[in-house]
């Protein structure tokens, strides 16, 4: 059976049309983004990884080393189920600095250009042979199926497709760094493809051929020679060396590499990729041996790598043979593709861009884009050329060979990111060096072009069975040159703090530094000169984006996240390299005078933050202590802030906010001088200044004086390296305006005492005059005499009442002590002082209710207790209108004796309500009072512990009410004779 | 790091053993498919280690 080759050629068209139209229909807005970001769709595309091997490679291993061949697939699942202490932290720097392949995290983590350079020359080597396997097998199968089809034109026309493919749907978003939606759904469906095939494939052999399962068994019980290659022991070297470069794989194969981390896996599917990936690759080797023996059933005699083809055609299937010819096609377009774009990115992040560093350009993404497109081209057409020179002539198992021990040299570096910060960029380059030359040597040149090459040197002669050793020697070279060189060189800061980034399990600790450009504006002018004035607007604007932040951006802090991130997504662009030179030149920090720079707290603390949930042990216990102190520190109720020794703030507690009115957020990794005026002039001056305290410093805010206490304590010595200070603000306004008060009020004190002298002193020529004036009255008849003897005896009563009132006022201290109060009865002292006031009431018709009982009774002092209701009820009839009521109730509320005065008066404004206590206060008319009336009551009712409210108005904006609450006093009862 | 130096010793030993184990299941007298079991046994203990993990490990 054959194929004539214009079918031939239409059907692996029609597939490749297929793939394009799966790609591009995912990448439809119309197809929603969860379907296409599945997990199943993320653990299918991993499939990538078997390429041609599962198709054909596998087959022939088999072969020769039986269950041999499981090595590739067991390697890569033992990568898998270890997935998160090897390929999450990975994930984790890859995503985080945009690093889209191993020479960029190469180039990241050891700050060496070389390093990704000579990562992408080993990776292009290594890849040129991978692809010539992919394009030798399609070809080979090809040839077998339609013998008049020249596998060079075969080979061609399938390199050509996949240009086309690779440049439309690979590299369409250089420019955002972005995923690859439609090639990540075509590459799943390529695993679909192969996986269907192979099980369909296996399923009809056992069907058809074995007639079942135990079929099956009893001719493998029979025939021995079905069963020889599955029945001998492994080979432990090629054993180890394949399964070790298939665990390798995950990590330095570009193209798993890509498909694993590039393209952005959510951690849910890199999580169903540990046991998904191990899962698709049982369901790839299954079906292996069952074929295998299908062939020696049917004596099937093409190569058995070509098995696959070789059983539906025996079995006379033109569409099996079509579909494992689609499988195989599919299987290689795969790995074809994303191969070379993931090889493209690293030429030209490490060859490309260092040597034609981007100039401003009127469009520099569409320039990258032109460029990776071209690399594309380049990369699949020099595979042809290889593949044409060299490639067709060697065995799929030889091809695989070369290109997994090339990138196998790549592993002590990948590991060395994660798991050994100590190891450095001089040790890296001479061990990949030295790996590189001795793969060259013992495997590339052996197997390519000079066969004998060894056996001249003296050593055994390279091939499938010998070359696990020479992989093995590379790579113990390789590890040992990296070690020994690590050891003995130094290692730059720089590098240290990107080892650190890295390493498993640890933080960066960027440092506190501050940059030239002040602003996000200035950055925008700054790239400009190296990218052009839009690539630069675009790039400072995506970033600003990302982190969330304002427009115009000037907080030292945000500028550091803004500088970090605009050097990951130039990363993503151009290569970490590229990207960092950029980003070194361009935004670059002012220089640094003597020590060391501090490092960013608030940076440690927010990814510590981040961290916590992955944090445990030990470590989870001393962080829940921080956030117990810093919580503390928040919560205190004093304000207190924390200043680097740059002026940035780093700490500013809930009190600070309260009582400066400055959200935390606002300027947290702010400089001092960001703060408003009044709070900077006074918080820079404090802390450059000397004076460690500072009392009472006023500062008005809002138009109100506010006084402030402010206490510094300054970080220095040998724990604090990094310096800084302390400041706590307390708030003394309300201390300062009590103070006020005191004041007053003593001044007020002493007028009363001076007054109750001046009252005395006063009493007795007022005495005399009244005695006088008696006289005087004694000795005239004259009626105009008398008259003015009178009323000099009426002003000196006057007087005398005033100077009475002053001094009781001054006495007010002097009372009868608490211990010797008596009981009194307040219905009777209200009535005294009733009957007081009607002697005076200038027929003014007032009229006074009491409704009081009689057994209400206070312990007090009665006169004073008279006092209290003679003011309160005269100040009552004061306000009273003319035959006006006054009203005065008492009852028993618990375990107080209540008294409301009641009257019908003008009620008191609420402006002088607060004021009517205070001495010397008063609303009457000039000569109608003192103001010591109800300052008098205040102070007798304080003694007998009681307390006065005043209401006013009462009702219809008329009217007072005083309110007087006693401690009410209850007779003890007779004591009972009990006896009686 | 103490868990992962154990995981790396681990592994290295399963490395260092894994022909003796193949070979232990390919032994003369044990069915065909015996590796693949022992394989679906480990995707088996690969999911349930998922199935069990704390959402944040990763």
């Amino acid at each position: 059976m054959s194929f004539s080759p214009p079918v031939l050629v239409t059907v692996s068209l029609g597939y490749l049309l297929l793939l394009f139209a799966v790609a591009w229909v995912s990448e439809r807005p119309r197809v929603p983004s969860r379907w296409v970001r599945h997990p199943l769709v993320y653990v299918l595309s991993l499939g990538v990884f078997a390429g041609i091997w599962a198709v054909y490679g596998a087959l022939g291993m088999a072969d020769q080393f039986g269950f041999g061949y499981l090595a590739y697939y067991i390697g890569i699942s033992g990568a898998f189920l270890l997935a998160p202490v090897l390929l999450s932290p990975v994930l984790r720097i890859s995503r985080a600095y945009q690093l889209t392949s191993l020479a960029d995290v190469f180039a990241f983590r050891y700050r060496s250009q070389v390093a990704g350079t000579l990562v992408t020359v080993i990776s292009g080597a290594a890849i040129l042979s991978l692809l010539s396997m992919q394009i030798k097998a399609v070809a080979d199968a090809a040839a077998l199926l339609a013998p008049d089809l020249s596998p060079s034109v075969a080979a061609t026309l399938f390199s050509l497709a996949l240009i086309l493919f690779t440049a439309l749907f690979g590299a369409r978003d250089s420019d955002s760094g972005g995923t690859h939606q439609g090639l990540v759904a075509a590459i799943a469906f390529d695993s679909l493809v192969k996986v269907g095939a192979l099980t369909l494939l296996g399923a009809v052999i056992l069907l058809t051929v074995f007639g079942g399962l135990d079929d099956l068994s009893t001719w493998l019980a029979t025939n021995d020679r079905g069963k020889m290659p599955f029945r001998q022991p492994l080979h432990d070297g090629s054993w180890r060396a394949l399964m070790l470069m298939a665990f390798a794989g995950a990590l330095v194969l570009p193209h798993m590499y890509h498909m694993i981390f590039s393209e952005q896996p959510t951690p849910r599917a890199m999580a169903k990729a540990t046991w998904g990936m191990p899962l698709q690759l049982l369901l790839l080797a299954l079906p292996v041996p069952v074929i295998y023996w299908g062939a020696q059933a049917l004596g099937v005699t093409s190569p058995a790598s070509l098995h696959v083809l070789g059983i539906p055609m025996a079995l006379g299937s033109p569409s099996l043979t079509l579909l494992m010819y689609i499988a195989g096609l599919s299987a290689a377009s795969a790995l074809i593709i994303v191969s070379t774009l993931s090889l493209s990115g690293m030429l030209l992040h490490h060859t490309v861009l260092p040597l034609y560093p981007p100039r401003e350009r009127s469009d520099i993404y569409s320039w990258l884009r032109w460029v990776r497109r071209s690399l594309i081209a380049v990369t699949i057409l020099a595979a042809l050329l290889f593949h044409e020179w060299i490639g067709k002539e060697l065995s799929l198992g030889a091809l695989g060979i070369i290109a997994l021990s090339g990138v196998l040299q790549l592993l002590p570096g990948a590991l060395g990111v994660i798991y050994w910060p100590e190891g450095n960029r001089q040790g890296l380059i001479s061990g990949m060096a030295a790996g590189m030359v001795l793969w060259i040597v013992t495997l590339v040149v052996p197997f390519s072009t000079v066969p004998d090459l060894l056996t001249h040197l003296g050593m055994p002669a390279a091939t499938l069975e010998t070359a696990h050793i020479y992989a093995f020697v590379a790579l113990t070279v390789n590890v040992s040159v990296f070690a020994l060189t690590s050891m003995v060189s130094t290692t730059t800061p720089d590098e240290d703090s990107a080892a650190q980034a890295c390493s498993m399990g640890a933080l960066s600790r960027p440092q506190r530094r501050e940059l030239l450009a002040g602003s996000s504006d200035e950055f925008r002018h700054q790239l400009a000169i190296p990218l052009g004035a839009n690539v630069a607007r675009r790039e400072v604007d995506r970033a600003l984006n990302a982190l969330k932040l304002p427009p115009v951006e000037y907080r030292p802090y945000q500028l550091r996240r803004l500088r970090d991130q605009i050097e990951v997504n130039l990363s993503g662009m151009m290569g970490p390299s590229v990207a960092q030179d950029i980003v070194k030149h361009y935004l670059g920090f002012k220089p640094q005078a003597g020590r060391d720079p501090a490092q960013d707290i608030h940076y440690i603390e927010k990814a510590l933050g981040d961290y916590q949930s992955q944090l445990t042990g030990l470590a989870g216990e001393l962080d829940n202590l921080r956030r117990h102190y810093r919580q503390t520190l928040q919560n205190l109720p004093i304000a207190a802030c924390s200043v680097g020794d740059d002026g940035e703030i780093l700490m500013w507690n809930h009190a600070m906010q309260a009582v400066t009115g400055i959200e935390a957020d606002d300027v947290v990794g702010a400089r001092l001088s960001t703060l408003p005026d009044q709070w900077r002039q006074l918080l820079e001056d404090f802390v450059l200044g000397d004076e460690v305290h500072r009392y009472k410093h006023r500062l008005d805010l809002r138009g109100r004086p506010h006084w402030f206490n402010l206490h510094k304590s300054t970080l220095s010595g040998p724990e604090h390296p990094e310096g800084g200070n302390i400041v706590l603000v307390e708030d003394q306004t309300e201390t300062r305006l009590l103070e006020d008060e005191l004041i007053h009020s003593e001044r007020l004190a002493s007028v009363g005492r001076l007054a109750a002298g001046v009252a005395h002193e006063i009493g007795n020529p007022v005495t005399g005059i009244s005695s006088l004036s008696q006289n005087l009255k004694l000795e005239t008849d004259d009626p105009d005499i008398l008259d003015t003897a009178d009323q000099i005896q009426q002003q000196t009563r006057r007087i005398s009442r005033i100077l009475q009132s002053l001094m009781n006022f001054a006495r007010s201290g002097n009372h009868a002590p608490a211990n010797r109060y008596e009981a009194v009865s307040l219905r009777r002292c209200v009535d005294e002082s009733v009957n007081l006031l009607s002697l005076s009431g200038k027929g003014r018709h007032l009229s006074y209710e009491t409704d009081c009982p009689d057994d209400l009774l206070v312990l007090g002092d009665e006169q004073r207790l008279e006092q209290v209701f003679v003011n309160l009820l005269a100040n009552a009839r004061d306000a009273s209108p003319d035959e006006g009521c006054i009203r005065i109730s008492g009852k028993r509320e618990a375990y107080s004796a209540i008294i409301e005065i009641l009257d019908e008066g003008s009620g008191i404004p609420d402006d002088q309500l607060d004021h009517i206590f205070e001495p010397f206060y008063t609303t009457k008319g000039p000569n109608r009072g003192t103001g010591l009336g109800l300052s008098l009551v205040y102070s007798i009712v304080e003694e007998h512990y009681g307390h006065i409210q005043v209401d006013s108005p009462v009702a219809d904006g008329r009217g007072t009410r005083v309110r007087l609450r006693l401690p009410a006093y209850e007779p003890e009862s007779e004591p009972t004779d009990n006896t009686a | 790091m103490y868990i992962y130096r154990l995981v790396f010793l681990l592994v290295l030993a399963i490395y260092i053993f894994s022909p003796n184990i193949l070979d232990w299941w390919i032994r003369p007298g044990s069915i065909w498919y015996s590796p693949f079991l022992a394989w679906a046994a480990l995707i088996m203990l690969g999911f349930w280690l998922e199935w069990r993990r704390d959402p944040n490990e990763f």
